[in-house]
């Protein structure tokens, strides 16, 4: 479909959106009893959800052991069905292994490592529908997740993509945005610093225009922040309860 | 206002017309348009909304939580898309308080029941029904709205249709080649009927595949669908159809149906073309009435060709109504099997219809003939002869080359006033007392490289293009009119043939060959050398070279000139005598027809014979080329350009002998010989006429003259039929004519042959020759076309102004020469046109001649015979018609408006057309096709000028009013547009 219009006149996007409105988002905490933390959440049509196992010891080699703080570990993989063409994807693929370093180098700066010495923080990531922004979406979930865990953090980690038409830039891209090949912009946030855990952009993009996307995706990503923020409160609401009764 | 999805996507033009406002687009519709139409139709949408002067919106109601729909399990898209637009109307209805009525316009009838009553105040109607209720004074829109009903009425026929195909599909390639090869299927060239362009059509058999099928007529091919798609000229395969199917041809004249038509002959269908001919078309669009009747069919047009035989071609342009009184250049760009019609595509535009330039340019492009000036590279190749400048001969030539200039007369004879002089005479007497007869003929290849930019230029053009009223050179005029061209008086290069002649019986007793330098010292032209030749001194006075000599020595002169005459005239009585025993013909002047045709009509009308001049200098140049064809053909026995005349099949001579007989002449056809002893005995002393129509007839009874290469054709085949050689070229008119020039190059190349020496010129091969051979015989073909057509349309304008009714020289004597089922075929002497009287009109009525002589309509029959048609009426008065008969026929212009215009001759009396007085006759008679031309000229001129009156009384206003032209930057701009127009248009006219 070469006439494809993401943005059109009147400034809606293909789904309906504006060029900053986010997706729907919905999440729950403590999905899994057996995990130390775990969350669900949904970004639209992008499901995601995450698993943490730690702080514990260091399994396998001990060689890998960090003497100053912990090891954060994460895997990330997605389900055959997630995406519209079924198809196997087996452990240790280059995406996911990218997708993880990736999620290890966001986590690393956002939780505070130093506190759990030679131990070792797991953090898994399934995706089960992928509708563009799965990094969003996954970091995201084991944001929750870590919060679930009980495991100390900086601040959230928050987020979000952006991309670029037509001198707009677009936050929270969906699958369909994304194919159309525009520039694409992942950034995860610390939203109450306003620091920055990851920035990675594919694509080329004028550096003139970086500053606005970038913008958009900040924005983005503290709309999330909220939005999480909101569901941590209601689950702690909800788990003080019950543990209060 | 709320369009439905399909309004939008059909109406979309009439929604942009500025009346309407105040449209709501909803998404649903725009989303529909962008899907199914494309990108165009959606920009179009886009702009209008961005247009603030339609106060247009978009209002995207899915992405409003009140009027989305979710699409229901088994409901159709076009169902949901209908739901969705219903109810976001009804929903902003409600939104507007229920204060603002709304529209939804749909043109699903089923919608119309459905949510018609459904809510109060969103009414839905139909298009139709909205355009009538609110705007019914807007015609625009409502014409609109009923062009694109029809087309999209049309559109659904033709995709009915198109599941039944108009046309089979050709069968593959290896199929054809197969049945060809196992003789199922026939090979052939098609050849369109012009009178009956729709149903007959012709498949010339080629190659062996006549011999094998034992077929000797053509294959008619009965109907455009057994046609299949194939257009005139393309080479086709044909099956042939089972005998119960075979038709016969009908012998009508034109327009009228219903004749039987004549015994069944071989009838086919087309299964496969093998090669396309097609070219660029002159066509005309329909007159605006027409265009309506055709509907707005997304804009495309059926054009109308020039040519008869050409099918319709559909076109899509925008620039239909301006287009409409010019003629049209387009191209054939594919043919359907699902189309009725060709569709093509506008190349560009030739002139206005009428126009002289115009037809002009018509003629040469359905002819293929382009003449474009002749480009920068080409000139520089050209020789420089300025006054500055002059053209000199360089010493090294002078070294190389036989100098004539001392030793021989040599002088040329060609028609007053001739440019290009391409061929000189030299007779002198030599110390043996032998005769030395030298035909010199401008050496073009010296100055014409092979291969070069010149060359190449001018083998495609062949020939030159003569028209009735102006010529297309072969080479630039620096080489035909000046360099090459053998004037008086100048040094020229030349190349030479030269005879030894016994001084008695002018037997050839040896022959040179080779390149020359001459000095002719005479341009005589015809008539001159006529008188000359009679003795009468006088016209010594009209010859320029004479002028400025004293005397005494212009004495001794004319005696040396008149000896050279007096002597050449001799020989060439010889010649033709020897040529005339192995039986010449002397018809129309096979190769002289070409260029000579009208004023030959005319030169046997008056009852001055032909000069004898002409069939000297004739003679000459036949007799070298007959020597350089045997000179070539001895030396590249595979590889030399000969021209030969196929002797003509004897059935096609049936009709000549019938017409002898009904005046009681033999005509024995069985040999050229026989034949031409035959038509000189036919002769009918009241009437020199019937002695030139049989004389005609016996020319078109055969085929003509060609050119091929010697390799491609077997010894036997290369005899001259018409001139009764066994070999013949041409070689005397290197300018006009690039055969010769090819000729020159073989001629040159087998003299440095017998020297030994290294041949110069690459020579064509075999094949490529052929190929060459079969360019030239094409383009030759062309340019008769050309004369033949832009004659006629010289004759057509001459009698367009002129009303039938009263001007006298419409009225003219005319002689029947043939005899068709429902008229005779007329000639008449006086303007050499040849034509179709009508003895039934339209309405099937026959013609009658009271006592008098005069005729009239009326109810009756006809009868045929073989030589004679009988009229007879219901009143029982009878009228016949002879062949040879002389009747008094009106003369007038049957306009057309997509083809060329046609002379149409009705037959007003059955007696003779009494000239006034036989002066009279003997004047206007003289009213030759040249001054045909001239006057057609002037009219043109003069309507010219008298636009230039015109504007000359602008230019008075301008100062009238204190105004001064130019100024202002618009008239500025609007001057340089005028001059891009210019610059187009000129180009058309070249």
């Amino acid at each position: 479909m070469a006439g494809l219009e993401l943005l059109s006149d009147q400034g809606y996007r293909v789904d309906g959106r504006r060029a900053g409105e986010l997706r729907k988002i919905q999440a729950r905490m403590g999905v899994f009893a057996q995990a130390d933390g775990s969350a669900y959440i949904e970004q639209g049509n992008t499901k995601a959800l995450a698993v943490v196992y730690g702080p514990h010891e260091i399994r396998g080699s001990r060689a890998r052991a960090l003497p100053d703080r912990a090891l954060v570990n994460c895997q990330y993989s997605s389900a055959t069905f997630s995406t519209g063409e079924r198809k196997r994807r087996p452990h240790g693929d280059r995406k996911s292994c990218e997708m993880g370093l990736q999620l290890r180098q966001t986590f690393e700066a956002a939780v505070l490592t130093q506190l759990h010495p030679r131990s070792q923080i797991d953090i898994y990531v399934q995706v089960l529908q992928a509708d563009g922004g799965t990094y969003a979406a996954c970091v995201n979930a084991a944001t929750l997740a870590v919060l679930d865990a009980g495991i100390p953090m900086r601040d959230f980690v928050c987020a979000c993509s952006a991309g670029f038409v037509d001198g707009t830039a677009l936050a929270d891209l969906s699958h369909v945005e994304e194919a159309a090949g525009g520039p694409q912009l992942a950034l995860a946030l610390l939203p109450s610093s306003g620091q920055i855990a990851l920035l990675e952009m594919d694509a080329r993009l004028h550096e003139d225009h970086l500053e606005q996307v970038l913008e958009a995706a900040a924005q983005a990503a503290r709309d999330v922040h909220t939005l999480l923020d909101r569901v941590v409160r209601q689950h702690v609401q909800e788990a003080s309860v019950l543990l209060g009764d | 206002m709320i369009p439905d999805w399909k309004v939008v996507q059909d109406y979309l033009e009439i929604l942009e017309f500025p009346e309407l406002k105040g449209i709501i687009f909803m998404q649903t519709a725009c989303q529909a348009v962008q899907h199914q139409r494309g990108r165009r139709q959606y920009n179009k949408l886009r702009n209008l909304l961005k247009d603030a002067r339609h106060d247009c919106v978009l209002f995207a109601n899915e992405f409003q939580q009140s009027c989305y729909l979710p699409r229901e399990r088994g409901e159709s898209m076009e169902k949901w898309q209908s739901r969705s637009i219903y109810s976001a109307a009804t929903w902003y209805y409600h939104h507007c308080q229920d204060r603002m009525p709304i529209v939804m316009v749909t043109e699903d009838e089923e919608a119309i029941q459905q949510y018609g009553s459904e809510t109060e105040g969103v009414f839905v109607i139909s298009f139709k029904n909205y355009l009538d209720n609110f705007w019914p004074d807007l015609t625009a829109a409502h014409e609109l709205c009923e062009s694109i009903l029809q087309s999209r009425r049309e559109r659904e026929n033709e995709s009915q249709e198109s599941h039944g195909k108009e046309y089979p599909e050709h069968l593959p390639l290896e199929v054809l080649e197969a049945g060809i090869k196992s003789g199922r299927y026939i090979q052939g060239t098609l050849n369109v009927n012009k009178h009956r362009a729709q149903i007959e059509a012709f498949v010339r058999l080629q190659g062996a595949s006549s011999k094998d099928s034992g077929l000797v007529s053509d294959i008619l091919i009965h109907g455009t669908k057994a046609r299949n798609r194939s257009i005139h000229g393309d080479v086709v395969v044909v099956e042939l159809l089972p005998k119960n199917e075979w038709k016969g041809r009908t012998t009508a004249l034109g327009e009228n149906d219903g004749e039987s038509p004549s015994e069944p002959m071989p009838t086919g269908r087309v299964v496969g073309i093998l090669q396309k001919n097609w070219r660029d078309y002159v066509v005309t669009f329909p007159s605006k009435e027409e265009v309506q009747s055709q509907g707005k069919n997304a804009r495309k047009i059926l054009v109308i060709p020039w040519d008869y035989r050409i099918p319709k071609i559909r076109i899509s342009t925008q620039q239909a109504e301006a287009l409409q009184d010019f003629r049209v250049v387009v191209r054939i760009d594919s043919w359907e099997s699902t189309s009725m019609y060709p569709s093509g595509h506008f190349v560009r535009v030739l002139g206005k219809i009428g126009d002289l330039e115009g037809e002009i340019a018509t003629i040469l492009v359905e002819n293929s003939i382009s003449v474009v000036p002749f480009s920068e590279a080409q000139m520089c190749e050209m020789p420089v002869n300025t006054t500055e400048n002059p053209w000199k001969v360089s010493s090294e030539e002078e070294r190389e080359r036989k100098d004539l200039r001392k030793t021989h007369l040599v002088f040329s004879i060609d028609p007053r006033g001739c440019e290009d002089v391409d061929d000189t005479l030299s007779v002198r007497a030599l110390d043996n007392g032998n005769l030395e007869l030298g035909v010199h003929i401008a050496d073009v290849t010296h100055f014409v490289a092979s291969h070069s930019y010149i060359d190449i230029e001018a083998r495609t053009r062949a020939t030159t293009y003569y028209l009735a009223d102006r010529r297309y050179d072969m080479l630039p005029s620096i080489l035909s009119a000046d360099v090459c061209s053998l004037l008086g008086g100048v040094d020229r290069y030349a190349v030479s043939i030269m005879w030894e002649l016994d001084k008695t019986s002018y037997e050839i007793k040896k022959v040179w060959y080779g390149r020359t330098i001459i000095r002719s010292a005479y341009k005589l032209f015809y008539e001159a050398a006529q008188e000359l030749l009679d003795g009468n001194v006088d016209i010594v006075d009209d010859i320029p070279e004479f002028r400025d000599l004293d005397e005494k020595s212009r004495q001794a002169k004319l005696e040396e000139l008149l000896w050279a005459i007096g002597k050449l005239t001799d020989i060439a009585r010889h010649i033709r005598a020897k040529r005339d025993q192995c039986g010449a013909l002397e018809l129309e002047g096979v190769e002289v027809r070409i260029q000579l045709d009208e004023k030959k009509n005319i030169h046997d009308l008056i009852p001055k014979q032909p000069l004898e001049v002409h069939e000297t200098v004739a003679e000459c140049m036949i007799l070298a080329n007959h020597w350089v064809a045997k000179k070539i053909c001895e030396s590249f026995p595979h590889q030399a350009l000969l021209r030969r005349h196929p002797p003509p099949h004897q059935e096609f001579f049936s009709e000549l002998r019938e017409c002898a007989k009904a005046k009681g002449f033999f005509m024995d056809t069985r040999s050229n010989k026989a034949l031409a002893d035959s038509l000189d005995n036919a002769n009918d002393p009241n009437d020199p006429i019937v002695n030139w129509l049989l004389r005609s007839m016996a020319t078109q009874a055969m085929s003509n003259a060609l050119y091929f290469s010697t390799g491609s054709c077997a010894e036997e085949e290369f005899h001259h039929y018409g001139l009764a050689l066994d070999k013949y070229t041409h070689f005397t008119s290197p300018i006009r004519r690039y055969s010769d020039i090819v000729v020159h190059r073989l001629l040159m190349a087998a003299i440095s042959k017998d020297k030994k020496m290294e041949i110069k010129e690459n020579l064509f091969s075999n094949k490529d020759l052929e190929e060459l051979c079969r360019h030239i015989n094409n383009r030759n073909r062309a340019a008769q076309h050309s004369q033949k057509q832009s004659t006629e349309l010289f004759q057509c304008m001459y009698f367009k102004d002129k009303d039938p009714e009263t001007e006298e020289r419409c009225i003219s004597d005319g002689v029947i020469y043939s005899i068709r089922t429902n008229g005779v075929l007329v000639f008449i002497p006086r303007f050499g046109i040849k034509g179709a009287a009508y003895l039934k009109n339209k309405d099937g009525l026959v013609i009658s001649c009271s006592p008098d002589g005069h005729s009239e309509w009326k109810p009756g029959s006809l009868q045929r015979f073989q030589n004679k048609i009988t009229s007879t009426t219901t009143g029982g008065e009878s009228v016949t018609f002879h062949l040879f008969d002389h009747v008094t026929v009106r003369i007038s212009v049957q306009a057309s408006r997509c083809h060329s215009d046609t002379i149409r001759l009705e037959i007003i009396s059955n007696k003779p057309y009494m000239m006034p007085d036989t002066e009279l006759f003997q004047q206007s008679s003289l009213l030759l096709k040249s001054d045909l031309v001239k006057e057609v000229t002037r009219s043109v001129e003069e309507a010219q000028l008298a636009q230039e009156v015109k504007v000359n009384v602008i230019e008075k206003d301008y100062q009238k009013y204190c105004q001064t032209k130019g100024s202002s930057l618009y008239t500025l701009l609007e001057e340089i547009r005028d001059l891009a127009l210019l610059d187009v248009s000129n180009s058309y006219g070249i």
